[in-house]
């Protein structure tokens, strides 16, 4: 479960388990988290509870501070620090924090329209596109190909770049992880790698290889080490 | 219709970090069915769940698909797509009631019936139904997730979906209660189109630019796509099993062959019509 940890430079003043809907944070005593510095509203924010999100909100109608950036709105991470005049509000969410494999896939209650809830800045749209994709956790390596004949060269940045020409013979350049790789994908011929034919299977590529393919030549190049 | 009028390539992978698969997929090639389904549940009852909801959807489904062709009923896809998925439902939640081990399984689908030059498309849950179509990716289907929820009523920006703990809570699945409403949709298909029906595994690590990218790049070899699919998947994590069909219309497939008989019966028919 998660957990708020107030603290004033070394001295922990408050804890408190995220167990309910929303709590409140601000200098008035009613707040769940209640904060005695002259520079925090009486009613200064909130965080609430939605799935396995902790969504921390402004109430003031100005920027929080939340790892010295300002943001109206977060949905917290572990470890984030709020900064509340001299206080530090610690967000700690050991679940998110430790093992992924937790994250499974659960059924739970969709959500119902509330008014109240909707920060005024959002706009609701009929067709959104929520990226849900998360961050690849993965280091892509930079390379090219260099037309031998035609001179100019093609920046292999996305995941797969083709080369050649329908029915006689086309090569997919892949970017993974660890490399570069090519692969006949179709035509009456497969491609070469340095004068040999490399079939249906994926070649990985070394800096200054170079494929051949439906009467085109490519250089492939590794940018840096 | 004529055999062979689908290309169809298919794959699931356990992924990077799962100890096991709780995906299952189906196809039915010569009557063009695909069914994928991504299950939940403790003590491996994810697994069972997907492999009833993916049997049961193909077995139904072929069974309705024989009937309705054969002429014998009028009832059409949609209707076999919503009884099947239905029953589905049901023999899912019941196995769940009387078995203890499988108490509170569920499983999302997605399913898609090729007939007449149309394709009929129903799915419950995350699982997805994407379209190519002169060379563009459109996404056919509305998750039933806590995410798209959180976006579509504002608690938090689309922008900030990447931050949110809750990828993978589903708000609706086959097998949790008596009843399911599933999204159902009727589509024209047509030649040089490529379905893409797949679990969460592949549209949570890879963007949808790059699943357009490699279905776009590759259509010509269906199985290498799959396999960029999944691979692309695990090279950006892989954190959850990831599934993938693709299915790609090679040519018309009428409901009946286009005989001078039939084309004077619709010209008859087109006559008398609206008049």
């Amino acid at each position: 479960m998660a957990k708020l940890i107030l603290s004033n430079g070394e001295t922990i003043v408050d804890q408190c388990w995220l167990d309910d809907a929303r709590v409140t944070i601000g200098r008035a005593k009613g707040n769940r988290i209640a904060v005695d510095d002259p520079s925090v509203a009486e009613a200064h924010a909130s965080i609430s509870h939605v799935g396995r999100d902790y969504i921390l909100e402004d109430l003031r109608g100005m920027a929080l501070s939340v790892n010295g950036s300002p943001m109206r709105r977060r949905i917290l991470q572990h470890n984030d620090v709020i900064e509340l005049g001299t206080f530090h509000l610690r967000f700690v969410d050991s679940k998110s924090s430790s093992d992924i494999d937790l994250e499974r896939t659960m059924l739970i209650p969709g959500l119902k329209f509330n008014p109240d809830r909707r920060p005024q800045d959002l706009e609701v749209t009929q067709d959104l596109h929520v990226p849900s994709t998360r961050g690849a956790n993965a280091h892509f390596p930079s390379g090219s190909v260099r037309m031998v004949n035609g001179g100019h060269t093609h920046a292999l940045d996305r995941v797969v770049a083709t080369f050649g020409e329908p029915g006689r013979g086309v090569v997919v350049f892949t970017r993974r992880p660890k490399g570069y790789y090519a692969t006949y994908v179709e035509g009456e011929s497969y491609p070469r790698v340095n004068g040999e034919s490399i079939g249906k299977e994926p070649r990985h590529l070394h800096n200054g290889d170079r494929v051949e393919i439906a009467g085109l030549e490519l250089e492939f190049l590794m940018d840096g080490p | 219709m004529p055999s062979g009028f689908l290309e169809v390539a298919l794959l699931t992978d356990v992924g990077n970090v799962r100890q096991y698969n709780e995906d299952s997929i189906a196809v039915d090639l010569t009557r063009g069915i695909l069914a994928l389904a991504d299950g939940m549940g403790g003590h491996r009852a994810g697994e069972v769940a997907s492999r009833m909801a993916t049997e049961m959807l193909l077995t139904r489904l072929t069974a309705a698909a024989d009937t309705f062709r054969a002429n014998k009923r009028q009832h059409g896809p949609l209707l076999a797509l919503t009884q099947s998925i239905n029953q589905a439902n049901k023999s899912i939640y019941e196995a769940g009631r009387v078995d203890p081990r499988y108490r509170g399984m569920g499983t999302t689908m997605a399913a898609a019936m090729f007939h007449d030059n149309r394709v009929v498309l129903g799915h419950v849950g995350d699982s997805r139904i994407y379209r190519m179509r002169n060379g563009r990716l459109e996404l056919l289907t509305r998750d039933d997730s806590l995410l798209r929820d959180q976006v579509e009523l504002g608690v938090i920006a689309a922008a900030e979906a990447r931050q949110s703990h809750n990828r993978s809570l589903v708000t609706r699945a086959l097998g949790i209660e008596e009843r399911v409403s599933a999204h159902l949709a009727d589509e024209s298909a047509v030649t040089g189109d490529i379905y893409l029906l797949c679990s969460d595994g592949l549209n949570d690590c890879v963007e949808d630019a790059d699943i357009e990218l490699i279905v776009s790049a590759l259509a010509a070899n269906l199985p290498l796509a799959a396999t960029h699919l999944v691979q692309a998947a695990k090279d950006n994590g892989g954190y959850d099993n990831v599934s993938v069909i693709l299915a790609k219309v090679k040519e018309p497939f009428p409901a009946r062959a286009s005989t001078w008989w039939w084309r004077f019966l619709d010209w008859l028919k087109h006559l008398f019509a609206g008049k």
